[in-house]
């Protein structure tokens, strides 16, 4: 017993491990009494300030908790014809997460409870060489996807590039030409904000792009946004200035969501019609070649060619 | 698709008006759907707004006579081909 007391006292000695980050102006605080890291993308999110009031906070614990979930309370699952990524069970009023490991298929990775207020959240995950990754993939995008749930923000699937005036969206089907029409204007020396995945808020009368963690190092990005072009890849550039609903349905299909409940849904067509009020959309086929930029740059304010 | 059938979906629905248009986004429980959004024109909103467990597709035809400047015939093409539209979508 003496020993276990002993013990016991250390353990208790190093808790309250915490971190902060700050991703898309959220402020997220991260606490634990194990030790945990964070994937190599979250590095340069991590912020020094400590916030009394953060707008999340997750609490990491070790070890996957055997949940009683009735299948009824299925209410999402996120799955391909091969395997489940992640299953939401509404339990009451939070909300678990079942994350499953997409190497070994079926065993559960982790398990997140989010509380009604989407305010805290508790993440329990395995060991992995005596620690615990709490935010491991997909959990983390999922949790910062939350975070937009219950703001003026989406989540969406996208590239931006800000040009030194200007920040543009171009976002479409998997293979329309995201990361390419990315990399053309990075050549041609603009600003990549990132060409996956971006948080979009309005922050008092203004939208804003940021970047996210990815799996590699990235320094946070943010820049206005004054477009967003619904790219495809198409023989000849030419765009098309896309208005009223049009607009909006075609730039929420590109949104991340979980349209389960429809207090989300509701809250992104409230944001997404805001938004599409206030920045041009278009439709865009371009040529993958640099002669894209010119073309949106002498266009976009015409809106048609 | 029957008028009947879609008036049970319709609370499957969350809906919003932009303009004089109307876009429904079905609740779904899974990722395959999420795209599957649809935009309703004047004319089928004012359908998506008068199914109710009281109209007939006779109902409809008939107010959209007296709404829009179209004949009954035209009525029943509309109604027909936005029933057709939404069971090719989400039945």
């Amino acid at each position: 017993m003496p020993d276990y007391q002993y013990i016991y006292t250390i353990y208790t000695f190093s808790m309250a491990n915490q971190k902060y980050l700050n991703i898309a102006d959220f402020t997220i605080k991260l606490q634990s009494n194990f030790e945990f890291e964070l994937e190599i993308g979250y590095d340069s999110f991590i912020t020094k300030e400590e916030t009394p009031e953060p707008d999340v906070t997750i609490q990491c614990y070790p070890g996957i908790p055997t949940l009683d979930l009735p299948k009824k309370s299925l209410v999402f699952e996120a799955k391909n014809e091969i395997q489940k990524f992640y299953s939401i069970y509404q339990t009451g009023p939070s909300f678990a997460f079942i994350i499953y490991n997409q190497q070994t298929k079926d065993e559960i990775q982790q398990v997140a409870i989010l509380d009604e207020t989407f305010s805290r959240w508790e993440v329990y995950s395995n060991y992995e060489d005596d620690k615990i990754i709490p935010l491991k993939y997909p959990l983390g995008p999922i949790i910062m996807h939350y975070l937009t749930v219950k703001s003026s923000a989406v989540m969406i699937h996208a590239s931006c590039i800000f040009d030194g005036q200007k920040g543009r969206i171009f976002t479409g089907f998997s293979g329309a030409g995201k990361s390419t029409i990315s990399k053309i204007w990075a050549d041609a020396g603009n600003l990549v904000i990132n060409d996956d995945r971006l948080i979009i808020r309005k922050l008092d009368n203004d939208f804003f792009v940021y970047n996210t963690p990815m799996y590699y190092n990235d320094r946070p990005k943010k820049t206005p946004l004054d477009a967003i072009f619904l790219i495809s890849h198409f023989p000849e550039n030419k765009m098309k200035k896309l208005d009223g609903a049009l607009a909006v349905s075609r730039v929420m299909a590109f949104c991340i969501q979980n349209n389960f409940d429809s207090n989300f849904i509701q809250n992104n067509l409230n944001f997404i019609s805001e938004l599409s009020t206030n920045v041009s959309v278009f439709e865009l086929g371009f040529v993958p070649n640099e002669s894209v930029i010119n073309f949106i740059l002498e266009n976009e304010t015409t809106g048609t060619n | 698709m029957t008028l009947q059938k879609l008036f049970n979906l319709k609370s499957k629905f969350v809906t919003r008006i932009v303009g004089e248009e109307l876009i429904l986004v079905p609740l779904t429980g899974n990722v395959a759907q999420m795209t599957a959004l649809f935009t309703l024109n004047e004319t089928g909103k004012f359908i998506w707004e008068n199914i109710n467990d009281k109209n007939t597709v006779e109902d409809i035809e008939y107010l959209m006579t007296e709404v829009f400047d179209i004949d009954r015939e035209t009525a029943e093409n509309d109604i027909r081909n936005f029933l057709k539209k939404l069971e090719t979508t989400f039945a």
